[in-house]
């Protein structure tokens, strides 16, 4: 079984070091990358595509985020037409219990599964294990 | 012929113009006179000069005798003379000459020229010594004398020894040689004496004696000159021995007119009574003539128009024979009367025409005329026309013989009459109908007789009189009344007038007027006599009659003189139609109406009715005066008041409405708004019916109600929902953020604290420890963030105060001076210093701050930032506007998120996303508002709506 890579879409910067910490724990991914917001995602997105380099498996995405939110960048991923035959798997990790955020990501068939805040250590083990 | 035709002309001519004929008769007479009187003249003006010559020639004669006779004295006198020349016995000689003619005064001898002897001596000495062949006077003819050796008379001259007198000298020779003279002096007064022209009746004539003086040779008078005479009336005669005139001048020169003019005067007067008889006499003849003439005109005049009369007449005229009956003449009218031509008409006779009903007593007449019982006839009677069609004429028939004559010829006249005689049937005819419509009238006819009545009405002086004193007096006098009543005569009452008023014939109810009378009739007869009082011919009233059965019923009651009877009333035409039933159900109609009306008034809406098609209304309750303030004839007297009244913003849509609805047949109801008299706006709810009669849609109905309150209420209710449904979302936005941010810490404070459980190293709890402390802090701070919302949002009775704005603005700029310089921000404030607004001091400050900290942060890295911060009044709100240069937001994401909490739209490490969340919160709280417009990498522009 090769090691997945994972990325974290964020804006909490304490967040992020906590969730880098479970990951490394789960020794499950074979590389942790973190963005603070949409924005940098996608551009990181078109810099891997354009770079033929590895694209991650799997994408831990919030949804509240400055310059880009969670749902626009869905909205961005799914133009890039390059990425139609590869198979990310998104994941939202977002603290809000609102039940429209929670159906709302039913509507994008790229995210597998919704994530309420904290994030546990079995969590990341379900979802490296669910593919 | 031809002159003798113009000598007649000329002598009617004269005939006709008798003044012009006298006037030249006259002319020719007065010609005639003047001619003799001429003559006569002539004759007498030479008589005249015959007598007068007759005179001086005598008077000549007896001078020349004297001459003569003073030659022979001379000539004896010279005989004196001796051979020697000296004169012997001078003085005996001379004094016998002197003795045997009288008329010499002297004689003298002068010889050689010189006076040397004269006799007598006496009286002549001065002029003794006279040499006359030197005396310039005499020497002329003295030597005129001596050539012609003849006697020569000088003078009459101024004799030196005194008076006037001739001198006559003979010149002496003496053997052919002159000696001297032989001189004698002639008084000239003796010598006229001795001529006999003292003699001359000096009544008559003036004499004169004359001399061309020699000298001179000019003319000189010794007579007086009493008058100037002309050569016509005076007659002269030469002494050529003295160069005398002597002349004889008539002393009147008129005296010859006088001889004619009296018979030229009695002449012309002849011949003026001469031409004035010749006039009279001529004008005689001239009248008679014009006069012959008039009649002529006349007679031929009245045989014109005769004739016309009989070829024009309006009516058939023939002349007739009398004995056979055959029409003789024919004019054009009978002809066409009968229809035949005037000789088909000639060879009949007047019997074959006639009606054979009317033709015997057409005959009998005829007979009586013949007969000279009657001179005329006339009958009205039908005649056959040539087409066997009758007509009715008047015939007349005059004979045209004398009473004492033989019937002759007589004159028919007929006219058409036809007309009439229809006319006369058509009368009958309507007569009769108009008789059947009296008795057979379903309604009941009264013929009455009023005169009465108007006389006593006379007799109390009430005619023409004012109403009011008329009827004060009925209202005062009902016996008045009710004689008046019993006055009335009935003169006849048709069918209907018996079936209703009971009695069973007609004279029971003529003469039983009374049987109609109560109390009841007293107002509307009062009434009645009133207007006859005033002379009125028609009268229409509503009225009550007693039946004879005592019932009392309402009848419309019609009084109406007949033409021809209008001063004296005997004939007036009564109508009673009963109206009892009519009067109850008017009245129930008007109770219901009463009621329905009074229902509708207590409904609380305008109750209406209209046209389906203009909707112009023809009823509208009294409510409509509450509700809009318009009174219902406001509202009816204009077609178009509903719709001019609309809410003009709801006019056209209200109208299209109602026009669909109805065009669909639909009752429907709407609310629209309406402009009161008083201009408030009104909202009413409209419940529209659509009338249909006979399956016909015709009309409109419907009730608008005041549904004003219900709108408050309803824009209260919808205003207080709008705020409750805002205050919510705000709180679930708030509860949102509150539990998003407590929850991003807690679960990293459960994911912290799970790691430190499972944690092998102390290193790694120490560092979990110190991120729990950084969670910590950002759950301190956030918890301080929400409790500033939290005041804010308490805030409710917020103090406000009015504050200068540029004072705020300048507050807020050193607030931020050290950004401001660090990043060389250029802030232009266009706000003029007078500008104020009533708001929360500190929220004022923090806005201030806050955006513009926020267009610092924001500020775009390759320009110097510049911030423009202006007032300005946007559709009357007051706008305080703060615009940048700096990186912009994309408003299409972010619209709905700038202003929420802890949203940021930049990985700017002072991002909080806290500011504009607090901004917008103190701008509620105040009661404004806050938008934003923006452009990505041109700007930002914060417009703060201020209460």
């Amino acid at each position: 079984m090769t090691k997945k890579k994972i990325w974290v879409i964020d804006d909490d910067a304490i967040y992020q070091i906590i969730i880098t910490k479970i990951i490394q724990k789960t020794a499950l991914f074979s590389a942790i990358s973190s963005f603070r917001d949409g924005k940098e995602g996608i551009v990181a997105l078109i810099n891997t595509i354009e770079n033929k380099e590895l694209l991650p498996d799997i994408i831990l995405l919030d949804i509240n985020m400055p310059v880009m939110d969670g749902w626009e960048f869905m909205e961005e991923m799914g133009m890039l037409q390059s990425l139609k035959n590869e198979n990310i798997s998104v994941y939202i990790a977002s603290s809000s219990i609102a039940i429209e955020d929670r159906n709302k990501s039913k509507k994008y068939p790229a995210i597998l599964g919704y994530l309420s805040k904290p994030i546990s250590l079995n969590d990341i083990e379900l979802i490296a294990s669910n593919d | 012929m031809s002159s003798k035709n113009n000598r007649l002309k000329y002598f009617s001519w004269f005939l006709t113009k008798p003044r012009t004929t006298g006037f030249f008769a006259f002319l020719f007479l007065s010609t005639i006179v003047g001619y003799i009187g001429y003559q006569q003249y002539k004759i007498v003006e030479d008589d005249e000069q015959y007598a007068m010559r007759n005179k001086l020639q005598i008077i000549r004669q007896n001078i020349e005798q004297s001459l003569k006779n003073s030659y022979t004295t001379t000539l004896t006198l010279a005989l004196t003379i001796n051979d020697k020349g000296v004169p012997e016995n001078f003085d005996s000689i001379g004094k016998k000459l002197l003795a045997s003619n009288q008329t010499i005064s002297a004689v003298q001898l002068v010889p050689k020229g010189v006076i040397r002897y004269t006799f007598p001596m006496k009286g002549n000495e001065a002029a003794m010594g006279l040499d006359i062949l030197k005396s310039v006077y005499l020497q002329k003819e003295a030597l005129k004398s001596i050539r012609n050796q003849k006697m020569y008379f000088a003078g009459p001259i101024n004799l030196k020894q005194g008076g006037v007198g001739i001198v006559g000298r003979l010149p002496v020779f003496q053997n052919n040689k002159f000696w001297g003279f032989s001189a004698v002096i002639i008084k000239l007064e003796d010598l006229l004496k001795s001529s006999g022209a003292y003699g001359i009746d000096s009544a008559k004539y003036y004499f004169q004696f004359s001399k061309i003086d020699p000298a001179s040779e000019k003319e000189v008078f010794y007579l007086p000159k009493e008058n100037k005479f002309s050569n016509n009336y005076s007659a002269a005669i030469s002494i050529p021995d003295g160069d005398w005139r002597i002349y004889l001048t008539s002393k009147h020169q008129n005296y010859l007119y006088a001889q004619i003019v009296i018979p030229a005067i009695f002449g012309l007067l002849l011949a003026g009574l001469f031409g004035f008889l010749i006039t009279l006499m001529l004008k005689k003849p001239a009248e008679l003539q014009l006069l012959v003439e008039q009649q002529a005109a006349n007679l031929s005049d009245g045989e014109i128009k005769f004739k016309s009369i009989f070829d024009q007449a309006a009516v058939g005229i023939a002349y007739m024979d009398s004995f056979s009956g055959y029409f003789l003449e024919i004019n054009e009218k009978y002809c066409k009367l009968l229809e035949y031509s005037e000789q088909e008409l000639q060879n009949r006779t007047f019997q074959s025409v006639t009606h054979p009903d009317d033709l015997k007593e057409d005959l009998s007449n005829l007979e009586k005329l013949k007969q000279g019982t009657i001179r005329e006839y006339s009958m009205e009677k039908r005649y056959l026309t040539k087409s066997g069609k009758i007509i009715w004429t008047n015939l007349t028939v005059s004979p045209l013989w004398n009473i004492d004559e033989k019937p002759s010829t007589h004159i028919a006249i007929v006219e058409d009459i036809s007309l009439k005689k229809e006319a006369e049937q058509l009368l009958i005819k309507s007569k009769m109908s108009f008789k059947n419509l009296f008795d057979d009238s379903p309604m009941p006819l009264w013929e009455e007789d009023y005169s009465a009545v108007k006389n006593y009405l006379l007799e109390l002086k009430l005619i023409n009189e004012s109403g009011k004193t008329v009827s004060s007096y009925f209202r005062n006098h009902p016996e008045v009344v009710k004689k008046c009543f019993s006055l009335v005569k009935i003169v006849n009452v048709n069918n209907q007038c018996l079936i209703q008023y009971a009695p069973k014939t007609k004279s029971e109810l003529l003469n039983n007027v009374d049987l109609l009378f109560g109390e009841e009739s007293i107002p509307s007869f009062s009434k009645h006599l009133e207007a006859i009082c005033k002379g009125k011919r028609h009268l229409m009233m509503d009225a009550k009659i007693k039946k004879p059965t005592g019932e009392i019923r309402d009848i419309h009651f019609v009084y109406s003189v007949l033409r021809g009877y209008e001063d004296s009333l005997e004939r007036v035409i009564i109508s009673t139609e009963d109206i009892t039933e009519r009067k109850i159900a008017e009245k129930k109609i008007i109770d219901s109406q009463k009621r329905t009306e009074s229902l509708i008034n207590t409904i609380d809406g305008i109750v209406w009715e209209s046209d389906i098609e203009s909707f112009s209304f023809s009823f509208i309750s009294k409510k409509v005066e509450q509700i809009l303030g318009y009174t219902s004839e406001e509202w009816i007297a204009s077609p178009t008041f509903w719709a001019d009244h609309i809410h003009p913003e709801d006019r056209e849509t209200t109208i299209n409405y109602c026009i669909l609805k109805t065009s669909q047949n639909l009752n429907h109801d709407f609310e629209y708004r309406m402009i009161a008299k008083n201009r408030s706006i009104v909202w009413l709810k409209d419940i529209v019916t659509i009338v249909f009669e006979n399956d016909k849609a015709c009309g409109l109905r419907g009730i608008m109600i005041d549904i004003t309150k219900n709108k408050e209420a309803e824009k209260d209710l919808k205003y207080s929902f709008n705020m409750v449904t805002e205050q919510n979302k705000r709180l679930l936005n708030f509860s949102y953020i509150v539990s998003h941010n407590l929850r991003s810490h807690t679960s990293n404070i459960a994911s912290i604290m799970s790691l430190i459980e499972s944690s092998d190293s102390e290193q790694e709890k120490n560092e979990m420890l110190l991120l729990l402390k950084s969670v910590s802090n950002s759950l301190n701070e956030t918890m301080l963030h929400l409790n500033d919302v939290i005041n804010i949002r308490n805030n409710i009775g917020l103090v406000s105060e009015s504050l200068n704005l540029n004072q705020y603005v300048e507050t807020a700029q050193n607030a931020l001076s050290e950004q401001i310089s660090t990043h060389n921000v250029s802030i232009l404030n266009e706000i003029s210093n007078d500008v104020t607004v009533n708001y929360n001091p500190s929220y004022l400050e923090s806005v201030l701050h806050n955006i513009l900290s926020n267009s610092i942060r924001y500020r775009h890295p390759d320009r110097k930032p510049i911030i423009t911060i202006k007032w300005l009044i946007e559709d009357k709100r007051k706008v305080l506007q703060i615009s940048d240069n700096g990186i912009g937001i994309d408003l299409v994401k972010n619209a709905d998120k700038i202003f929420g909490m802890y949203k940021t739209f930049s990985n700017n490490p002072e991002s909080k996303g806290i500011g504009l969340f607090i901004t917008k919160n103190q701008i509620d709280a105040m009661n404004g508002n806050i938008t934003v417009e923006s452009t990505p990498n041109i700007g930002t522009t914060f417009k703060i709506y201020i209460r």
